[in-house]
């Protein structure tokens, strides 16, 4: 217990990042900038921190939940939709921006081996950048975001590829071929048996085991835990990346019932672990030496930018897409990928390129993820702009109709209703009348069993999230109710309920609480003790023991 | 990566088996993580002092398991109840830890190893007994709250017996300087928790993920700040989670903390599991031994104290039955010890044997028809029969704070009514009113007989737990019996038996809805 390392590092990036979030609001700056500015501050510039082993592994492990939750929300049936313009718009796009990339890097005078690693390295996009700012606008699940996160894992398989083949050089350049043979077809068996493994799991295996898990919050996520990274342990045997063994293990668990519960208790892992990512990206950096290459880094940053999202909304715009779903994606995947860095590093390592090429690698990588992340959250506001100007009029679909967008906003649908918490007899009796009368009810609970034959919409979730609250509509209801026999809950609801200016009704579980719900002006108290003796008086009259 | 998706799996495996034997977690991962090492897979970076990621991952579960008690320490929880809770707390604590000492002793430890099993044995599993609270509905009932004070101020006493032996090495300047550094970190929380991160909050309004970095900023801050005082690890995260336990912060960050401490808490106890091994027959044995006296002298001492403290006979013994076992707080403590050189390996072993044994039975001893077993052997219980019973009379069974709406009735028109509580404060104002009553348990036979069970006209049974009402209607056989209950599974178990069940829930549901009816904020 005494070597407090990894935990005195992380306590440095935690105090400085919260910080300088707190900071970078004012300036409203997206939180993977201000990751980033941090691990530049703590690591390079005061030498605070630096990439070590634990760190690693906390990044990685960010990275396979980010992904994970993303395969949670793409269920199989939604990736296929958007396969083919996947598959054929990913590859397009590597090859025709590494063709541009290489001509661009020729021409600000870099040797032919150097421009094809840069030119590979600006092809990838970031999925953990495009994933998590998806994620906060709401939009993962629209089909540009769907389209944009499916070319995203093409270009996983194919860094993948890259990786291998990088493995397979030996020494300056010389190619191993039987290393290189071995390498390529263990990967793409790895992704074939990864693929028919989620399949099969998802139809045959996991359905039971997690029915069964999920009426314990604990278990259901320790086991959905397991299993994202058993399959990210498989996907690394087969020499694939972590990302794709975790978006298969979300993908397999999609189509389970009541699975938006488990999405609320990974995204404060996700969330923690992923900030750890940013941060540690932002310490690798080492900017001396920075000014002599500033130039050349410029020119293949607003390559990145502004180049890459063209050739995207190109190709997608070619496969009848409409403007705004092809501008949105391009946007979207204008940046390059945390794959860089790794790509760059190996061919460092292997003597195929200098630390120059690699130095500029880093500085276009972190410039480009800053940009394109206010890019990415001003998405809609660029479209009405670039729209305004004129620059879409070459689009392929200029002004038809194209395969139409779809966004899900959360608590989509829910106005005027009453929420009622807790799924006990009296939650459900409340339930039953409230539905009879016409109204409009979302009941809440935490075990899917109790959700069972009510009248009205269930939603399957603990209201200490505030994110279930907000999947509830809450701000927009008429009325929360709970039934819940836990104090901390209630009081916590009772808060909530205030802040928003929402009625409530909180059930009374001991005389004792009800001073603290009145000093949370709680508008009702459900007081079943009190109403049960009252009912216990009416039965005695009954009984004729009272007149 | 691998070491670590290996101890994820366990702690599935562990979770399954455990929920399938109706064990608590904690007892199951430690095992899962012990058969683990047995199989000769424990990741090999588990060793006390690597600096490895499995290591580093046990090392951040602590943290969390320690930050997440922290969070707890609201003492509005036990208010009602604090003189009962501080003195059940002391005289437990002290009269178990030296108790574990004595034993210790005896089984040829050293004055300093003896310490440590003594404080390891001395203090009750926060994590089970809240679960096990928690699923019986136990928490407002009063020994339900007692139990809960009793809990807190155990981790406190073990968080400072922690700071005070990890300076014992210096001399007893170096133990003062210990305590008063703790003092300082604390008050220091202590400021955070009632100036600063409130009005924090109330500036910045965080959302979920901000207020989730604040959280561990906050947390891994004060751990720092113990490491540079050269306190325990511990010491820092248990105040870091204090400056989160007033309301409603605490509330805000359950959520997020949740699925951490969860996550954190698997690795932590597998992790522990692998890096202990599985122990050999004599070490079982001197577990064993370390078990019973847990489970042997935890519960009368509770009991003694908290009846003396106003709490009646049944609940003092449930509660001393849900406070016999050892506590994740003893394996911290064991590991603070193995890590200083204080305690050896084989101790700290069994000390975490002990912890399982004595977890692994909390369920069975949290028993209802436990308590009631042992309460025959009660000595104030014997001889208790009375020669003149009543008859022809309203019994009332459980007065509670709603009993006088239902005597007040009875005795305007003149019934003959009798009042069973076990409530002192209770009786003292019954007898004020002139009002029959016998101190005592409903649910007990001799109580039931003593106050004419039988030959009353009506019983009106408003103890909390259904079973009691159903060993009344057994009792009383062909009397009508008034039971108030919940859950529509209750109402159907007295209606099985022969009463009638009066559902307080569905009484509070027609009450709401004609609130709702007559409302006008909530009319569409």
């Amino acid at each position: 217990m005494g070597a407090v390392g990894l935990i005195q590092e992380l306590g440095i990036i935690a105090v400085s990042a919260a910080v300088m979030v707190a900071l970078g609001r004012s300036l409203k700056m997206p939180a993977i900038v201000v990751y980033l500015l941090c691990g530049i501050l703590i690591g390079p510039m005061m030498g605070w921190v630096s990439d070590s082993k634990g760190l690693h592994l906390l990044s990685e492990m960010g990275i396979a939940l980010l992904l994970f939750l993303v395969g949670l929300e793409l269920s199989i049936s939604k990736v296929k939709d958007v396969g083919k313009v996947a598959l054929v718009g990913g590859f397009f796009q590597v090859a025709i921006t590494a063709l541009l990339g290489c001509g661009l890097c020729l021409v600000l005078g870099f040797e032919w081996m150097e421009a094809m690693f840069l030119a590979m390295a600006l092809s990838f996009s970031s999925t953990v950048v495009v994933v998590k700012l998806l994620e906060e606008k709401g939009e993962i699940e629209s089909l540009y975001g769907r389209i944009a996160v499916g070319i995203l894992l093409v270009q996983d398989v194919v860094v993948i590829m890259l990786l291998t083949l990088l493995a397979g050089l030996s020494g300056k350049g010389g190619l191993d071929a039987a290393t290189l043979g071995l390498g390529l077809l263990k990967a793409l068996g790895g992704m074939l048996a990864l693929l028919g493994l989620a399949l099969i799991a998802s139809r045959y295996l996991l359905p039971r085991l997690f029915i069964w898990a999920s009426r314990s919050p604990e278990i259901l996520l320790i086991w959905a835990l397991s299993w994202c990274f058993l399959m990210v342990f498989l996907s690394h045997s087969f020499g694939l990346s972590l990302e794709v063994g975790a978006f298969l293990a979300g993908m397999s668990l999609a189509q389970l019932p009541h699975i938006e519960s488990l999405h609320m208790r990974v995204q404060p892992l996700m969330s923690f672990f992923i900030a750890v990512f940013f941060v540690t990206l932002g310490v690798r950096i080492e900017p001396s030496g920075a000014l002599d290459v500033f130039p050349q880094a410029l020119g293949l940053l607003a390559f990145a930018l502004l180049a890459k999202p063209t050739v995207i909304v190109g190709i997608i715009g070619a496969m009848g897409y409409g403007r705004k779903t092809s501008f949105l994606s391009g946007i979207t995947l204008g940046q390059t990928s945390e794959f860089s860095f790794i790509l760059a590093g190996l061919a460092v390592a292997k003597g195929v390129i200098g630390s120059e090429v690699m130095l500029i690698i880093a500085l276009v990588g972190v410039g480009s993820i800053a940009v394109s992340s206010y890019m990415i959250n001003q998405s809609h506001g660029l479209y009405a702009w670039v729209l305004k100007i004129g620059l879409l009029k070459f689009h392929f679909l200029n002004g038809k109709p194209g395969i139409a967008d779809r966004i899900v906003p959360l608590g989509h649908g829910l106005n005027g209703h009453v929420i009622v918490v807790g799924m006990n007899a009296l939650g459900r009796e409340i339930v039953s009348r409230l539905a009879s009368k016409g109204e409009d009810v979302l009941a809440v609970d935490t075990d899917p069993v109790k959700l069972r034959n009510l009248p009205g919409r269930t939603l399957l979730g603990s209201v200490d999230y505030l994110s279930v609250l907000e999947e509830a509509g809450y701000e927009r209801a008429k009325l929360i109710v709970s039934a819940l026999q836990i104090e901390e809950t209630n009081d916590l609801l009772a808060y909530r309920s205030k802040s928003v200016g929402v009625p409530c009704a909180i059930h009374v579980v001991d005389l004792s609480v009800v001073d603290n719900l009145l000093e949370l002006e709680t508008d009702y108290l459900i007081v079943s003790k009190v109403d049960g003796v009252k009912a216990q008086l009416r039965t005695m009259k009954e009984m004729g023991v009272l007149k | 990566m691998s070491a670590f998706a290996l101890l994820l799996l366990t702690a599935a495996i562990a979770y399954g088996v455990g929920r399938f034997l109706r064990l608590p977690a904690i007892p199951a991962l430690i095992g899962a993580g012990m058969l683990l090492h047995l199989t000769g897979f424990a990741p090999k970076e588990l060793k006390l002092g690597s600096a490895e990621g499995a290591m580093k991952m046990l090392e951040l579960g602590l943290v969390f398991l320690v930050f997440s008690s922290g969070v707890e320490l609201n003492p509005r929880r036990f208010k009602r109840f604090g003189k009962a809770v501080a003195w059940v707390a002391a005289v437990q604590f002290f009269l178990a830890m030296c108790v574990g000492y004595f034993c210790s002793l005896l089984m040829g430890l050293g004055q300093l190893e003896a310490v440590y099993v003594g404080g390891g044995m001395a203090a009750s599993s926060t994590l089970v007994v809240l679960r096990h609270l928690q699923a019986r509905k136990a928490m407002f009932e009063p020994y339900g709250r007692v139990v809960t004070g009793v809990l807190l101020l155990q981790d406190v006493a073990l968080v400072l017996l922690i700071v005070v032996l990890s300076r014992v090495d210096g001399g007893s300047w170096n133990v003062a300087k210990g305590l008063w550094e703790a003092a300082l970190i604390g008050a220091a929380a202590w400021v955070a928790q009632r100036f600063v991160i409130p009005k924090l909050v109330l500036r910045f309004k965080p959302d979920e993920e901000n207020l989730l970095l604040w959280l561990i900023a906050v947390l891994l801050g004060f751990v720092g700040i113990a490491s540079w005082l050269g306190l325990p690890l511990i010491a820092g995260a248990f105040v870091g989670g204090f400056v989160f336990s007033a309301f409603p912060l605490n509330g805000l960050v359950r959520g997020q903390l949740s699925s951490l401490v969860d996550f954190f808490q698997a690795m932590f106890f597998v992790a522990l599991g692998a890096l202990i091994g599985v122990p050999d027959a004599s070490m079982w044995l001197q577990a064993l031994a370390y078990s019973v006296v847990v489970i042997v002298v935890t519960p009368p001492l509770v009991a003694l104290v908290a009846e003396w403290r106003g709490l009646n006979a049944r609940a003092g013994i449930e509660s001393g039955l849900l406070l016999a076992q050892t506590s994740e707080y003893s394996l911290l403590l064991g590991l603070s010890g193995l890590s200083l050189g204080h305690v050896s390996e084989e101790t700290f072993s069994i000390l975490a044997l002990s912890t399982i044994l004595t977890m692994a039975a909390t369920p069975f001893l949290g028993r209802e028809e436990v308590a009631k077993f042992l309460l025959r052997f009660h000595p104030l219980r014997k001889n208790t029969q009375s020669d003149a019973t009543p008859s022809g009379h309203v019994l009332i069974l459980g007065f509670g704070a709603a009993g006088m709406w239902i005597l007040k009735p009875l005795l305007a028109q003149g019934e003959k009514v009798v009042v069973v509580d076990d409530d002192a404060v209770v009786c003292n104002a019954l007898a004020k009113k002139n009002v029959d009553f016998i101190r005592g348990d409903g649910a007990e036979e001799q109580v039931l007989a003593k106050a004419g069970a039988r030959d009353a006209k009506l019983v009106i049974a408003s103890m909390r737990r259904v079973g009691d009402a159903i060993a009344v209607l057994r009792y009383v056989k062909g009397v009508p019996v008034i039971a108030r209950v919940f859950e529509e599974i209750d109402a159907e178990k007295i209606r099985q038996a022969g009463g009638i069940p009066v559902m307080n829930s569905h009484a509070s549901a027609d009450t709401f809805i004609e609130w709702f009816d007559a409302n006008d904020r909530v009319k569409p």
